[in-house]
């Protein structure tokens, strides 16, 4: 089976690849790894005239460690390789956990760091062919007017997010820089994804996010991803949780779901209950008991929606505890 | 769009190629070169029988990825494993371990072990474990497979270093 009929660039250069997506525009698709692109344009959900690939762009595959103790990364670089820099290992193990979490080897082989950050949301309708979805209403997604996994009288594609890094470095506070053709931008990854199905992210079709980086961390933190298969699955349910302090003592806590929904989670009920109260056993229980008002909407994939909120408790009470004795 | 043309070695031969944005490496593995160990199958990433080996020998899944992607590379499938009519170790330790039933996806599993091997020559259970999440039998199952990839260090020891 061909791919749908599409132009293929490979520009030689970042400003080159800049160019091409400018006159691309709006019909334009960046490609990195492939493992998504590949996945949506077989499904037809992605219908692009240009395909850019940034695969060979060497500016975008860098780690480099900045005077200020940064770290920088390209956003070409592969997961492998991530997933085995001594520096990230020894500086960021959580994020290494969450590299490590995405996929299957095969996939991290190909996959990117920036392709994991863009990942499409996905919801059990559009995850489907063309031909199996043509047996129902087309939905926001696919030039519809309506949600299947949601129905409400909101106008909102209710597909998850259901990406692994991004999870981790939220709660790393990591930044990404973003270029466009002449104009470069600084964005908090907190700050990246809107509460939507549709617009997940805020990015334009002519840009494309270069670098991340993670400034200096001292915290406690963990990175645990829950999913049917350990080796290859996607997420039903992942959590980040960071905090300062040595054992039950700490006045600064950052949870970080992800998978649940549209956008990562930030809980902060339960952040709060641990900062006021510390890391003790009732705290602890305290906070679990929280999450599940505190989810909002989650949408079911993989597994049902109040299974997912179960699982959420469960990795918030897990990762609290973990985080105590460490 | 007008086919362009790649240059891919594959399996260490040199293949000057006419390709079209629309095609996979893994339709010219298949259509344009003839090579048809490396199997299609889901075309999503879930199923790994479409693993080749880049020139580092990782695996890597030829569905997912545009052939023009692939110029200048190099690139190993399962027909490039044997040397001169003898297989590589790790294709003896499928047949001595019994690691296949009807085989379809005995190429990817095989190239994935490789990767496996390639990597780590005697390797721990974790090791094989996560090299291997990305394939599937639905026949054989995964215990023999196992098995053949834990005893490959063994068959190269006995029979000297084969293969690519
Ligand atoms: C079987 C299977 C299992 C998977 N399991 C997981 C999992 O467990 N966890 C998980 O997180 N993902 C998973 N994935 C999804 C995907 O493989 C990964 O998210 C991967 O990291 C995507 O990276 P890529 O480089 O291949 O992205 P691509 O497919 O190249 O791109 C993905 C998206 O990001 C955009 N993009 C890529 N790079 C940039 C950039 N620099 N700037 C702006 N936009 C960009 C693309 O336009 C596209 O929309 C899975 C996929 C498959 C097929
Ligand atoms: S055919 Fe490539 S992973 Fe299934
Ligand atoms: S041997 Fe039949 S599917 Fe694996």
């Amino acid at each position: 089976m061909l791919l749908p009929q599409h132009n293929y660039l490979q520009p030689a250069s970042l400003n080159e690849c800049l160019m091409a997506l400018q006159d691309a525009g709006e019909f334009g698709q960046i490609v990195a790894g492939g493992t998504d692109v590949i996945f949506n344009m077989r499904l037809k959900l992605f219908r692009p005239k240009t395909v850019v690939s940034i695969r060979r762009l060497t500016e975008l595959m860098q780690v480099e460690e900045l005077p200020d103790g940064s770290l920088r990364i390209g956003a070409a670089c592969r997961l492998t390789d991530l997933a085995e820099n001594p520096i990230i290992n020894d500086r960021f193990p959580a994020f290494s956990e969450s590299i490590r979490s995405v996929a299957s080897t095969h996939i991290r082989n190909m996959a990117t760091l920036g392709g994991n950050i863009c990942l499409q949301t996905r919801c059990w309708f559009t995850n489907n062919s063309q031909q199996w979805r043509q047996g129902k209403e087309s939905c926001f997604k696919t030039d519809g007017d309506i949600c299947h996994v949601i129905k409400s009288s909101e106008k909102k594609c209710h597909a998850i997010n259901n990406s692994d890094t991004p999870v981790a470095l939220i709660a790393l506070n990591a930044e990404l820089t973003i270029q466009k053709s002449g104009a470069k931008r600084v964005l908090p990854i907190a700050d990246f994804f809107n509460d939507d199905g549709i617009e997940f992210m805020k990015l334009c079709p002519d840009e494309l996010v270069t670098h991340v980086t993670i400034p200096p961390c001292n915290d406690r933190l963990i990175f645990s991803k829950y999913a049917a298969r350990k080796g290859i699955d996607f997420s039903i349910g992942s959590i980040a949780a960071r905090c300062n302090g040595e054992g039950e003592q700490t006045d600064k806590v950052s949870l970080i779901l992800g998978s649940l929904s549209t956008a990562p989670i930030k809980l902060t009920k339960a952040a709060e209950i641990i900062q006021t109260k510390g890391l003790t056993d009732g705290a602890i229980e305290q906070a679990a008991d929280t999450v599940r008002g505190d989810l909002g909407e989650v949408t079911n994939l993989y597994s049902r929606a109040v299974y997912k909120k179960q699982i959420a408790r469960v990795l918030v009470k897990r990762t609290l505890t973990h985080l105590k004795n460490m | 769009m007008a086919k362009q043309q790649i240059s891919l070695t594959v399996n260490g031969d040199l293949y000057e190629l006419l390709v079209s944005d629309q095609q996979t490496l893994l339709d010219i593995i298949r259509t344009e070169i003839g090579l048809t160990g490396t199997k299609r199958g889901c075309t999503t990433g879930a199923c790994g029988v479409c693993t080749v080996h880049n020139a580092d020998g990782e695996a890597v899944l030829s569905c997912l990825t545009h052939a023009l992607e692939w110029d200048q590379e190099s690139i190993t499938t399962i027909e490039g494993l044997e040397s001169d009519g003898e297989l590589d170790a790790i294709q003896k330790a499928f047949v001595e371990y019994h690691a296949l039933q009807c085989g379809f996806c005995t190429p990817g599993v095989v190239m994935s072990a490789k990767a496996v091997i390639n990597k780590y020559p005697e390797p721990t259970e974790e090791q094989i474990n996560a090299g291997m999440a990305g394939v599937l039998c639905r026949c054989t199952g995964h215990i023999k497979v196992k098995e053949a990839i834990r005893n490959t260090h063994k068959i190269r020891a006995r029979d000297g270093v084969k293969g690519a």
